[in-house]
């Protein structure tokens, strides 16, 4: 039942990315209003599979890798939505649509594996705090790294003056910075607090705030990496392209934070 | 009913004939009552601009030929102009080829620019001279408005009319996609040449806020500076405003570079990384073009914009290839509705009908009747053909309106009910 609820809610997505990519290309109103009606279909069945998925297996759904697949994809969307209603930059669901797709797909194909670990381990609500909350983040760092990569695409074109078809379509430059900038400085504040959430956690239950293993280690330098961006860009108003790359070099920690780590073994590897 | 255009236009004709067939508004109106006679032209309308004189008209499918000669023989007579001069510029076309054109015309895909703005308002302007001349009617007025349609359907549904095609519009285009909006931005104009005033009122309809204006002689930049509400600034001390204009527009006769790259790495500097946009619209180039080496400045030279002019046309005539598939299909509903109107006056045959069924109904029971004086059986029959107009008249009267106000679907069904033929 969940299952297949999933599915539709991945054939939203599907027909959403696919309309955005082809407003993005073609440049029709229509489509876009396919796109926008499409995701936010998807985004409300997704949000009955969530709570269902909680309701069923009895524990928040973000601990077993498909959960937190799906989980993210929620978020992103949620996300490329505020930034759609405040910025009306429908030019980013070009590209996050597709991602979002992926990982629903993903989801799909992974199932939960049953037994291991149960995740009726992590006892208080800290945990899901700490889970939801750096999620979040890592959707607000993908919107920073989106609105990162098309300015560099759009000033590269700016500085080359030669247009290629995506740059009638690109929103302009300023506004791509304001994103990028609001969206490095709430994803900070999120993954500050999903941090410390995570360090109480770890404390109540076994008495250490740190493990030192690579995803803390990575959540750390990416922690780091925007805190200067922000800093960056508040105090010596930083911006342009070179606050652009950072958003980009800042995605692929978050990347290797949420992926990467997984390999690299350690304690916070499960299910 | 058919409809025959006859026309010149840009491409066809060179200007010393289009300017000798032009009309006036004024003799436009007076042209138009001249050219329809109700019997070979039933309906007329004429479209003349600086690019094109057009002769839109309805006639009988039966004197295309006729209407076509009357109409070229109304043209050469009223611009008193022989024929033979001409003839060889000139293009006809009929029924479904003449509403494409008066369709890609409505929508600027016949125009010199393709996607300019004016021309609809010139058929616009046409169509209420010809409406105030009383020569539009059911099938004009039914085309016009469609082509009305068609231009906007042209206008949101593609791109024709998206990019920018001229030096001046430019710089907002620009400006737009590295500021978003114009609102509440501030832009230096050195030099006050022709071009920096036509880019200066572009920018300032979208929006910019303040106009900062530095030229070498004070007369022309206080001229400016009254024209636009905004301020002359010393020349000599340029690189002092320079922090302060979010867009520079450069057009002075100065052989040499006027803002030199060093100039602006300071302005950039106390900017604080906010964007600048140069443009430099002088030969010899007034901005130094290592300016466009620096961060967050962008500078665009003649040639650029030029380039990106021409990319921009080659755009819009991508988008026009799509315009056309619309017009295609609007040109193939218009054919439709026009044989709609034709069951016109089979509607007036309604009546008779209705009347011959009331007769030869009496005809078939008369014997049962009986004896009767002519006074009884003409009072038989007006009772019957009485009963059959006074319940036939409301529904014709319907049929009527459902068929100038061109309700297809109601006609339709109408036709059904009936039996009309087309």
């Amino acid at each position: 039942m969940i299952r297949s609820l999933l599915l539709a809610v991945l054939a939203s997505y599907v027909v959403s990315a696919i309309h955005s990519v082809l407003a993005f290309v073609n440049k029709r109103r229509a489509l876009q209003g396919v796109s926008d009606w499409a995701m936010a279909t998807g985004f409300v069945l997704h949000t009955v599979v969530l709570v269902a998925d909680w309701f069923v297996d009895g524990h928040y759904p973000l601990f077993y890798l498909r959960e937190t697949l799906s989980f993210l994809a929620w978020t992103m969307v949620g996300s490329y939505a505020l930034v759609r209603y405040r910025y009306g930059a429908h030019a980013l669901g070009s590209l996050t649509l597709p991602a979002v797709s992926l990982l629903v797909f993903l989801a799909l194909l992974i199932g939960s594996p049953r037994g291991t670990q149960e995740p009726g381990f992590s006892g208080t609500w800290l945990f899901p705090v700490h889970t939801t909350l750096l999620l979040f983040s890592y959707a607000a760092f993908f919107v920073v790294f989106v609105a990162s990569v098309m300015y560099l695409l759009q000033e590269r074109e700016l500085k080359l003056k030669t247009f290629s078809a995506i740059f009638h379509r690109l929103p302009s430059l300023t506004t791509l910075n304001e994103i990028a900038t609001s969206a490095a400085a709430i994803g900070l504040a999120l993954l500050t607090i999903g941090i410390a959430t995570g360090m109480l956690w770890s404390s109540s239950r076994y008495g250490v705030l740190w493990h030192n293993d690579p995803k803390e280690i990575f959540a750390l330098l990416t922690w780091l990496l925007y805190l200067l961006l922000i800093v960056y860009r508040s105090t010596a108003h930083w911006r342009g392209r070179s606050a652009a790359w950072l958003g980009v070099a800042g995605f692929v920690l978050v990347l290797f934070t949420f992926f990467g780590a997984r390999w690299m073994g350690g304690y916070h590897v499960f299910g | 009913m058919s409809i025959v255009l006859v026309g010149v236009n840009h491409k066809t004709a060179p200007v010393e004939v289009r300017e000798l067939l032009a009309f006036s508004e004024e003799a436009c109106a007076e042209g138009l009552r001249a050219l329809v006679d109700g019997e070979v032209v039933s309906e007329g309308l004429i479209v003349s601009t600086c690019n094109r004189v057009e002769v839109l008209t309805a006639t009988t499918s039966e004197q295309i030929k006729q209407s076509r000669e009357r109409i070229t023989k109304f043209l050469s007579q009223s611009r008193s102009l022989p024929h033979d001069l001409f003839r060889d510029h000139s293009y006809s076309h009929i029924d479904d080829q003449a509403v494409r054109h008066i369709f890609r015309v409505a929508s600027s895909l016949d125009s010199m620019v393709v996607g300019e703005p004016q021309v609809l308002g010139q058929v616009r302007q046409a169509y209420s001279i010809a409406l105030e001349a009383g020569t539009a009617g059911r099938v004009l007025n039914r085309l016009i408005h469609q082509a009305f349609r068609v231009a906007k359907r042209v206008r949101t549904e593609t791109g024709i009319a998206a990019n920018a095609v001229s030096i001046s519009y430019m710089a907002v285009e620009l400006g737009k996609k590295i500021f978003g909006s114009l609102k509440g931005q501030s832009v230096l104009l050195v030099g006050a040449g022709e071009m920096a005033e036509l880019s200066a009122r572009h920018l300032i309809n979208a929006g910019v806020a303040r106009v900062l204006i530095a030229n070498r002689t004070e007369e022309s930049s206080a001229r400016l500076a009254k024209e636009f509400g905004g301020e002359t600034v010393s020349f000599e001390r340029l690189a002092d405003y320079l922090p302060d204009a979010d867009i520079v527009v450069c057009s002075t006769g100065a052989g040499e570079y006027v803002v030199t790259a060093d100039m602006a790495r300071k302005a950039l500097n106390r900017r604080r990384n906010r964007p600048a946009f140069f443009i430099d619209i002088s030969v010899p180039r007034n901005l130094d073009p290592a300016i466009g080496e620096l961060p967050n400045a962008f500078v665009f030279d003649i040639d650029d914009l030029e380039s990106v002019i021409s990319s921009n046309i080659k755009e819009r005539e991508r988008e026009a290839e799509r315009a056309e598939l619309i017009v295609d299909s609007e040109v193939m509903q218009f054919q439709q509705s026009l044989r709609v109107m034709e069951i016109g006056p089979s509607i007036g045959a309604l009546r008779l009908k209705l009347q011959d069924i009331a007769r030869s109904e009496m005809i078939r029971q008369r014997n049962r009747l009986g004896h009767l004086t002519p006074e009884q059986e003409s009072a038989v029959e007006a009772l019957l053909l009485s009963t059959v107009n006074k319940i036939s008249h409301p529904l014709i009267d319907r049929m009527r309106r459902s068929f100038d106000g061109g309700d297809n679907e109601s006609i339709q069904a109408w036709r059904d009910v009936f039996d009309l033929e087309d």
